[in-house]
Protein backbone atom coordinates (compact mmCIF):
# COMPACT_ATOMS: atom_id res chain seq x y z
CA UNK A 1 0.00 0.00 0.00
CA UNK A 2 0.97 3.90 -0.52
CA UNK A 3 3.34 5.65 2.02
CA UNK A 4 0.82 6.57 4.46
CA UNK A 5 2.21 7.61 7.63
CA UNK A 6 1.34 9.81 10.92
CA UNK A 7 1.09 13.20 9.82
CA UNK A 8 2.82 16.02 11.97
CA UNK A 9 0.82 18.59 12.60
CA UNK A 10 1.18 22.15 13.67
CA UNK A 11 4.15 24.14 14.84
CA UNK A 12 4.82 23.27 18.52
CA UNK A 13 0.19 24.08 19.73
CA UNK A 14 -1.21 21.15 21.60
CA UNK A 15 -4.36 21.61 19.48
CA UNK A 16 -5.94 21.71 17.08
CA UNK A 17 -4.65 18.97 15.54
CA UNK A 18 -5.25 16.26 12.83
CA UNK A 19 -3.80 12.45 12.92
CA UNK A 20 -4.36 10.62 10.36
CA UNK A 21 -3.18 6.98 10.15
CA UNK A 22 -3.99 4.21 7.44
CA UNK A 23 -6.71 1.87 8.02
CA UNK A 24 -6.64 -1.62 9.01
CA UNK A 25 -6.21 -3.49 5.62
CA UNK A 26 -5.55 -0.69 3.46
CA UNK A 27 -8.17 1.13 1.14
CA UNK A 28 -8.47 4.26 3.30
CA UNK A 29 -7.57 6.14 6.34
CA UNK A 30 -8.48 6.65 9.82
CA UNK A 31 -8.47 10.38 10.66
CA UNK A 32 -8.64 11.60 14.27
CA UNK A 33 -8.82 15.58 15.83
CA UNK A 34 -10.89 18.28 13.59
CA UNK A 35 -10.62 19.45 10.76
CA UNK A 36 -10.43 23.56 10.38
CA UNK A 37 -8.16 26.27 9.70
CA UNK A 38 -5.05 24.99 11.40
CA UNK A 39 -5.40 21.74 10.17
CA UNK A 40 -6.50 22.63 6.40
CA UNK A 41 -3.31 21.61 4.70
CA UNK A 42 -2.91 18.17 6.28
CA UNK A 43 -6.35 17.11 5.23
CA UNK A 44 -5.73 18.70 1.68
CA UNK A 45 -2.75 16.40 1.29
CA UNK A 46 -4.67 13.24 2.88
CA UNK A 47 -7.31 14.31 0.29
CA UNK A 48 -4.49 14.63 -3.10
CA UNK A 49 -3.05 10.96 -1.67
CA UNK A 50 -6.33 9.32 -1.24
CA UNK A 51 -7.33 10.50 -5.10
CA UNK A 52 -3.62 9.42 -6.20
CA UNK A 53 -3.88 6.05 -4.51
CA UNK A 54 -6.81 4.81 -7.72
CA UNK A 55 -8.62 2.73 -4.94
CA UNK A 56 -12.17 2.02 -6.83
CA UNK A 57 -13.41 2.50 -2.92
CA UNK A 58 -11.44 4.79 -1.16
CA UNK A 59 -12.36 4.72 3.10
CA UNK A 60 -12.16 7.83 5.11
CA UNK A 61 -12.96 6.66 8.91
CA UNK A 62 -14.09 9.99 10.47
CA UNK A 63 -15.66 8.54 14.02
CA UNK A 64 -13.21 10.17 15.70
CA UNK A 65 -13.20 13.85 13.76
CA UNK A 66 -15.19 15.84 15.69
CA UNK A 67 -15.52 18.65 13.48
CA UNK A 68 -15.28 19.71 9.57
CA UNK A 69 -15.74 23.42 8.48
CA UNK A 70 -17.26 24.35 5.56
CA UNK A 71 -13.86 24.69 3.57
CA UNK A 72 -12.54 21.09 4.93
CA UNK A 73 -16.21 19.60 3.48
CA UNK A 74 -15.32 21.53 0.51
CA UNK A 75 -11.84 20.19 -0.13
CA UNK A 76 -13.39 16.88 0.47
CA UNK A 77 -15.72 17.81 -2.47
CA UNK A 78 -13.00 18.77 -4.74
CA UNK A 79 -11.09 15.81 -4.55
CA UNK A 80 -14.35 13.62 -4.99
CA UNK A 81 -14.73 15.32 -7.94
CA UNK A 82 -11.29 14.55 -9.22
CA UNK A 83 -11.94 10.76 -8.89
CA UNK A 84 -12.49 9.53 -12.18
CA UNK A 85 -15.47 6.94 -13.73
CA UNK A 86 -16.40 3.89 -10.94
CA UNK A 87 -14.27 5.44 -7.85
CA UNK A 88 -15.68 6.91 -4.94
CA UNK A 89 -14.98 8.17 -1.05
CA UNK A 90 -16.74 6.01 1.38
CA UNK A 91 -17.14 8.47 4.23
CA UNK A 92 -17.58 6.60 7.28
CA UNK A 93 -19.33 8.18 10.75
CA UNK A 94 -18.11 11.95 10.21
CA UNK A 95 -19.11 14.80 12.33
CA UNK A 96 -22.64 15.89 12.09
CA UNK A 97 -21.12 19.30 10.59
CA UNK A 98 -19.54 17.67 7.57
CA UNK A 99 -22.75 15.82 6.81
CA UNK A 100 -24.53 18.95 7.02
CA UNK A 101 -22.40 20.84 4.80
CA UNK A 102 -22.35 18.15 2.04
CA UNK A 103 -26.13 18.08 2.11
CA UNK A 104 -26.30 21.88 1.49
CA UNK A 105 -23.41 22.32 -0.88
CA UNK A 106 -23.14 19.13 -2.54
CA UNK A 107 -26.37 16.54 -2.21
CA UNK A 108 -25.72 15.09 -5.22
CA UNK A 109 -22.09 14.40 -5.48
CA UNK A 110 -22.20 10.69 -6.40
CA UNK A 111 -18.66 9.55 -5.57
CA UNK A 112 -18.87 10.69 -2.23
CA UNK A 113 -20.78 7.80 -0.04
CA UNK A 114 -21.46 8.49 3.69
CA UNK A 115 -21.89 5.83 5.63
CA UNK A 116 -23.06 5.77 9.14
CA UNK A 117 -22.12 2.23 10.26
CA UNK B 1 -58.47 48.70 -14.67
CA UNK B 2 -57.13 44.98 -13.66
CA UNK B 3 -53.87 43.85 -14.05
CA UNK B 4 -54.86 41.39 -16.80
CA UNK B 5 -55.01 43.94 -19.38
CA UNK B 6 -51.59 45.53 -18.44
CA UNK B 7 -48.67 43.36 -18.78
CA UNK B 8 -45.49 44.17 -17.74
CA UNK B 9 -43.86 45.84 -20.96
CA UNK B 10 -41.14 44.97 -22.36
CA UNK B 11 -38.24 46.05 -20.06
CA UNK B 12 -35.42 48.28 -21.21
CA UNK B 13 -32.58 45.86 -19.40
CA UNK B 14 -32.92 42.45 -19.31
CA UNK B 15 -33.65 42.65 -15.62
CA UNK B 16 -37.24 43.67 -14.01
CA UNK B 17 -37.79 44.03 -10.24
CA UNK B 18 -41.15 46.04 -9.73
CA UNK B 19 -42.66 45.93 -6.60
CA UNK B 20 -46.53 45.75 -6.17
CA UNK B 21 -49.08 47.33 -3.84
CA UNK B 22 -51.71 46.05 -3.11
CA UNK B 23 -54.55 46.59 -0.84
CA UNK B 24 -57.07 43.33 0.24
CA UNK B 25 -56.80 39.64 -1.33
CA UNK B 26 -58.72 40.31 -4.65
CA UNK B 27 -55.68 43.07 -5.62
CA UNK B 28 -53.36 40.40 -4.51
CA UNK B 29 -54.60 37.96 -7.02
CA UNK B 30 -55.23 40.50 -9.76
CA UNK B 31 -51.84 41.69 -9.86
CA UNK B 32 -49.72 37.99 -8.95
CA UNK B 33 -51.98 35.60 -11.06
CA UNK B 34 -52.21 37.56 -14.34
CA UNK B 35 -48.22 37.93 -13.93
CA UNK B 36 -47.68 33.88 -13.34
CA UNK B 37 -49.85 32.91 -16.69
CA UNK B 38 -48.06 35.36 -18.86
CA UNK B 39 -45.00 33.70 -18.16
CA UNK B 40 -46.44 30.50 -18.85
CA UNK B 41 -47.83 31.16 -21.68
CA UNK B 42 -44.56 32.69 -22.63
CA UNK B 43 -42.71 29.54 -21.83
CA UNK B 44 -40.85 31.08 -18.98
CA UNK B 45 -40.05 29.05 -15.48
CA UNK B 46 -41.89 30.27 -12.76
CA UNK B 47 -42.17 30.42 -9.40
CA UNK B 48 -43.59 31.66 -6.33
CA UNK B 49 -42.36 32.80 -3.01
CA UNK B 50 -44.71 34.06 -0.70
CA UNK B 51 -45.85 33.86 2.91
CA UNK B 52 -47.83 30.70 3.35
CA UNK B 53 -51.01 31.77 2.84
CA UNK B 54 -50.76 34.01 0.37
CA UNK B 55 -49.51 30.84 -1.42
CA UNK B 56 -52.45 29.00 -1.23
CA UNK B 57 -54.68 31.84 -2.10
CA UNK B 58 -52.41 32.01 -5.23
CA UNK B 59 -51.97 27.97 -6.13
CA UNK B 60 -55.76 27.91 -5.86
CA UNK B 61 -56.48 30.77 -7.87
CA UNK B 62 -54.03 29.21 -10.93
CA UNK B 63 -55.87 26.00 -10.35
CA UNK B 64 -54.06 23.02 -12.42
CA UNK B 65 -51.93 25.94 -13.51
CA UNK B 66 -50.42 25.69 -10.39
CA UNK B 67 -48.56 22.27 -11.06
CA UNK B 68 -46.33 24.01 -13.10
CA UNK B 69 -44.85 26.37 -10.75
CA UNK B 70 -42.52 26.48 -8.33
CA UNK B 71 -44.25 27.37 -4.89
CA UNK B 72 -42.13 28.20 -2.05
CA UNK B 73 -43.24 29.67 1.77
CA UNK B 74 -41.77 32.65 2.32
CA UNK B 75 -41.53 32.46 5.60
CA UNK B 76 -39.69 29.44 5.82
CA UNK B 77 -37.41 29.22 2.68
CA UNK B 78 -36.93 33.03 3.51
CA UNK B 79 -36.99 33.70 6.76
CA UNK B 80 -33.46 34.73 6.90
CA UNK B 81 -33.77 37.88 4.09
CA UNK B 82 -29.79 37.16 3.56
CA UNK B 83 -30.46 33.48 2.17
CA UNK B 84 -33.34 34.61 -0.60
CA UNK B 85 -31.12 35.44 -2.68
CA UNK B 86 -28.84 32.29 -2.80
CA UNK B 87 -30.94 30.29 -1.71
CA UNK B 88 -34.34 31.20 -3.68
CA UNK B 89 -33.92 33.95 -6.24
CA UNK B 90 -31.05 32.78 -8.12
CA UNK B 91 -31.53 29.17 -6.89
CA UNK B 92 -33.99 28.91 -8.93
CA UNK B 93 -32.97 31.36 -11.71
CA UNK B 94 -29.22 29.77 -12.19
CA UNK B 95 -30.89 25.98 -12.44
CA UNK B 96 -32.80 27.49 -15.88
CA UNK B 97 -31.21 27.70 -19.06
CA UNK B 98 -28.80 31.16 -19.61
CA UNK B 99 -30.37 33.85 -21.52
CA UNK B 100 -34.31 32.14 -20.88
CA UNK B 101 -36.54 34.92 -19.16
CA UNK B 102 -37.34 33.48 -15.44
CA UNK B 103 -40.35 35.19 -13.65
CA UNK B 104 -40.70 35.51 -9.71
CA UNK B 105 -42.76 36.58 -7.38
CA UNK B 106 -40.99 37.68 -3.99
CA UNK B 107 -42.51 38.86 -1.33
CA UNK B 108 -39.88 38.89 1.56
CA UNK B 109 -41.62 41.50 3.78
CA UNK B 110 -45.01 41.35 5.39
CA UNK B 111 -47.08 42.83 8.21
CA UNK B 112 -45.47 40.89 11.09
CA UNK B 113 -41.70 40.92 10.19
CA UNK B 114 -40.31 42.42 13.04
CA UNK B 115 -37.94 45.86 14.08
CA UNK B 116 -35.22 43.53 14.01
CA UNK B 117 -35.46 41.30 11.22
CA UNK B 118 -36.64 44.84 8.72
CA UNK B 119 -32.89 46.50 8.64
CA UNK B 120 -32.34 42.99 7.00
CA UNK B 121 -35.43 42.70 5.23
CA UNK B 122 -34.65 46.37 3.09
CA UNK B 123 -31.06 45.56 2.24
CA UNK B 124 -32.09 42.19 1.02
CA UNK B 125 -34.64 43.96 -1.50
CA UNK B 126 -32.12 46.83 -2.46
CA UNK B 127 -29.34 43.90 -3.23
CA UNK B 128 -31.15 42.05 -5.18
CA UNK B 129 -30.99 44.33 -8.06
CA UNK B 130 -26.95 44.12 -7.74
CA UNK B 131 -27.60 40.05 -8.09
CA UNK B 132 -29.59 40.21 -11.10
CA UNK B 133 -27.74 42.40 -13.06
CA UNK B 134 -27.55 42.01 -16.55
CA UNK B 135 -29.96 38.94 -15.80
CA UNK B 136 -33.03 37.86 -18.02
CA UNK B 137 -35.21 37.67 -15.13
CA UNK B 138 -38.47 39.42 -13.68
CA UNK B 139 -38.79 39.52 -10.01
CA UNK B 140 -42.34 41.25 -8.88
CA UNK B 141 -42.51 41.98 -4.62
CA UNK B 142 -45.94 42.30 -3.45
CA UNK B 143 -46.64 45.18 -0.29
CA UNK B 144 -49.96 44.73 1.46
CA UNK B 145 -49.99 48.45 1.61
CA UNK B 146 -52.43 48.39 4.30
CA UNK B 147 -51.54 47.07 6.85
CA UNK B 148 -47.39 47.67 6.27
CA UNK B 149 -46.01 51.00 7.87
CA UNK B 150 -45.54 54.15 5.90
CA UNK B 151 -41.77 53.74 6.04
CA UNK B 152 -41.43 50.34 5.01
CA UNK B 153 -43.74 51.53 1.61
CA UNK B 154 -41.52 54.30 1.26
CA UNK B 155 -38.39 52.26 1.28
CA UNK B 156 -40.03 49.67 -1.18
CA UNK B 157 -40.01 52.98 -3.73
CA UNK B 158 -36.34 52.86 -2.89
CA UNK B 159 -35.51 49.04 -3.47
CA UNK B 160 -37.49 49.33 -7.26
CA UNK B 161 -36.50 50.76 -9.75
CA UNK B 162 -40.19 50.43 -10.83
CA UNK B 163 -43.88 50.29 -9.15
CA UNK B 164 -47.27 49.41 -9.17
CA UNK B 165 -49.67 51.76 -7.48
CA UNK B 166 -52.45 50.36 -5.85
CA UNK B 167 -55.39 50.05 -8.33
CA UNK B 168 -53.14 48.05 -10.40
CA UNK B 169 -52.34 51.07 -12.59
CA UNK B 170 -49.84 50.73 -15.27
CA UNK B 171 -45.70 49.72 -14.38
CA UNK B 172 -44.17 53.13 -13.80
CA UNK B 173 -40.61 54.01 -12.92
CA UNK B 174 -39.99 54.73 -9.53
CA UNK B 175 -38.11 58.02 -8.64
CA UNK B 176 -37.25 57.21 -5.39
CA UNK B 177 -34.94 54.62 -6.73
CA UNK B 178 -31.68 54.34 -5.07
CA UNK B 179 -30.76 50.71 -3.34
CA UNK B 180 -27.60 52.08 -2.50
CA UNK B 181 -28.30 54.53 -0.48
CA UNK B 182 -30.77 51.59 1.14
CA UNK B 183 -28.18 49.55 2.11
CA UNK B 184 -26.19 51.86 3.48
CA UNK B 185 -29.44 53.88 5.83
CA UNK B 186 -29.82 50.34 7.26
CA UNK B 187 -26.27 49.69 7.97
CA UNK B 188 -27.06 49.75 11.63
CA UNK B 189 -25.05 49.43 14.29
CA UNK B 190 -25.24 46.67 16.46
CA UNK B 191 -24.97 48.13 20.22
CA UNK B 192 -23.15 45.68 23.00
CA UNK B 193 -25.15 43.40 24.94
CA UNK B 194 -24.23 43.04 28.52
CA UNK B 195 -24.38 39.69 30.32
CA UNK B 196 -23.39 37.74 27.13
CA UNK B 197 -20.75 34.74 27.32
CA UNK B 198 -17.63 37.02 25.88
CA UNK B 199 -14.72 35.33 24.39
CA UNK B 200 -11.98 37.19 22.69
CA UNK B 201 -10.03 34.43 19.67
CA UNK B 202 -6.98 34.32 17.57
CA UNK B 203 -6.43 31.60 15.22
CA UNK B 204 -4.55 29.14 17.92
CA UNK B 205 -7.71 29.62 20.03
CA UNK B 206 -10.46 28.93 17.15
CA UNK B 207 -11.31 25.90 18.37
CA UNK B 208 -11.95 26.91 21.70
CA UNK B 209 -14.57 29.39 20.36
CA UNK B 210 -16.62 27.18 19.06
CA UNK B 211 -16.31 24.49 22.41
CA UNK B 212 -17.48 28.12 24.22
CA UNK B 213 -20.10 28.60 21.62
CA UNK B 214 -21.28 24.84 21.69
CA UNK B 215 -21.08 24.90 25.17
CA UNK B 216 -23.61 28.27 25.89
CA UNK B 217 -25.47 27.32 23.30
CA UNK B 218 -26.44 24.09 25.07
CA UNK B 219 -26.78 25.31 28.67
CA UNK B 220 -29.12 27.93 26.88
CA UNK B 221 -31.24 25.72 25.58
CA UNK B 222 -30.21 24.31 22.25
CA UNK B 223 -30.20 20.78 20.93
CA UNK B 224 -29.53 18.82 18.01
CA UNK B 225 -29.16 20.15 14.79
CA UNK B 226 -29.59 23.51 15.93
CA UNK B 227 -26.84 23.39 18.26
CA UNK B 228 -24.64 21.88 15.34
CA UNK B 229 -25.95 24.95 13.47
CA UNK B 230 -24.46 27.25 16.25
CA UNK B 231 -20.92 25.67 16.30
CA UNK B 232 -20.56 25.63 12.24
CA UNK B 233 -21.54 29.54 12.58
CA UNK B 234 -19.22 30.75 15.09
CA UNK B 235 -16.61 28.42 13.04
CA UNK B 236 -16.95 30.30 10.37
CA UNK B 237 -17.30 33.55 11.32
CA UNK B 238 -13.92 33.48 13.83
CA UNK B 239 -12.08 31.80 11.08
CA UNK B 240 -13.20 34.94 8.45
CA UNK B 241 -12.25 37.36 11.86
CA UNK B 242 -8.93 35.56 11.28
CA UNK B 243 -8.16 35.70 7.75
CA UNK B 244 -9.97 38.88 6.54
CA UNK B 245 -10.94 40.84 10.06
CA UNK B 246 -7.75 41.35 11.44
CA UNK B 247 -6.50 38.25 12.48
CA UNK B 248 -9.11 38.14 16.14
CA UNK B 249 -12.30 39.29 16.92
CA UNK B 250 -14.62 38.54 20.17
CA UNK B 251 -17.09 36.08 20.45
CA UNK B 252 -20.52 36.47 22.02
CA UNK B 253 -23.02 33.99 22.74
CA UNK B 254 -26.58 34.91 24.78
CA UNK B 255 -30.44 34.30 24.60
CA UNK B 256 -32.98 36.64 23.50
CA UNK B 257 -36.85 35.30 23.10
CA UNK B 258 -36.98 32.06 21.34
CA UNK B 259 -33.30 32.67 20.45
CA UNK B 260 -29.91 32.35 20.80
CA UNK B 261 -27.69 34.53 19.54
CA UNK B 262 -23.97 34.45 18.35
CA UNK B 263 -21.97 37.44 17.52
CA UNK B 264 -18.68 38.15 16.01
CA UNK B 265 -16.83 41.27 16.00
CA UNK B 266 -13.58 42.08 14.30
CA UNK B 267 -11.53 45.07 12.86
CA UNK B 268 -11.92 44.08 9.17
CA UNK B 269 -14.42 46.05 7.12
CA UNK B 270 -16.65 44.03 4.77
CA UNK B 271 -16.01 45.88 1.36
CA UNK B 272 -18.64 43.36 -0.83
CA UNK B 273 -22.28 44.04 -0.11
CA UNK B 274 -23.02 40.60 -1.85
CA UNK B 275 -20.82 38.41 0.33
CA UNK B 276 -22.66 35.58 1.59
CA UNK B 277 -25.55 36.19 -0.54
CA UNK B 278 -24.19 34.93 -4.14
CA UNK B 279 -24.90 31.32 -5.05
CA UNK B 280 -21.68 29.23 -4.68
CA UNK B 281 -20.80 27.55 -7.95
CA UNK B 282 -19.95 23.63 -7.84
CA UNK B 283 -16.47 24.40 -8.72
CA UNK B 284 -15.42 27.00 -6.49
CA UNK B 285 -12.99 26.20 -3.91
CA UNK B 286 -13.79 28.75 -1.21
CA UNK B 287 -15.59 31.14 0.04
CA UNK B 288 -18.93 29.40 1.21
CA UNK B 289 -18.64 30.72 4.79
CA UNK B 290 -20.83 33.08 5.18
CA UNK B 291 -23.07 31.48 2.51
CA UNK B 292 -23.21 28.56 4.84
CA UNK B 293 -24.29 31.08 7.72
CA UNK B 294 -27.06 33.10 6.06
CA UNK B 295 -28.51 29.31 4.89
CA UNK B 296 -28.33 28.02 8.39
CA UNK B 297 -29.47 30.91 11.00
CA UNK B 298 -33.19 32.02 11.25
CA UNK B 299 -31.37 36.06 10.91
CA UNK B 300 -28.43 37.76 10.50
CA UNK B 301 -27.38 40.82 10.55
CA UNK B 302 -24.44 42.84 9.72
CA UNK B 303 -22.65 45.92 10.60
CA UNK B 304 -19.57 47.50 9.02
CA UNK B 305 -17.70 50.44 8.81
CA UNK B 306 -14.36 51.79 9.51
CA UNK B 307 -14.58 50.58 13.41
CA UNK B 308 -15.07 46.82 12.14
CA UNK B 309 -17.61 44.96 11.49
CA UNK B 310 -20.27 42.82 13.53
CA UNK B 311 -22.32 39.50 12.65
CA UNK B 312 -24.77 38.55 14.36
CA UNK B 313 -27.10 35.30 14.37
CA UNK B 314 -30.30 33.95 15.57
CA UNK B 315 -30.48 30.16 15.85
CA UNK B 316 -34.28 28.88 17.36
CA UNK B 317 -34.96 27.15 20.95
Amino acid sequence: MGDHHRTPYGPGTPAPCLTVRPLEGGRGVRAAGEIGLATHTIWERVLEQAVREGEAVYYLELSEVTFVDVAGAGALAAAAERLGDGRRFVVRRPPPALSRVLDMFWPDLSTIEVSMS
Amino acid sequence: MSAAAEPLEAPAGPFVHPALFYRDDQEYLEGTVPFVREGLAAGEPVAVAVPGDRLRMVRDALGDDADTVRLLDMREAGRNPGRIIPGVLRAFADSRPAGKRVRIIGEPIWAGRSATEYPACVQHEALINAAFQGRTATILCPYDAVRLPAHVLADAHATHPTVIPVGARPVRDSEAYAPDAVVARYNEPLPLVADAMTLPFTADSLPSARHAASDEGRRLGLTGVTLNDLALATAELTTNSVLHGGGSGVLRVWAEDGHVLCEVRDRGRMTDPLAGRRPASREQRGGRGLLMVNLIADLVRVHTGDEGTTIRCWFPR
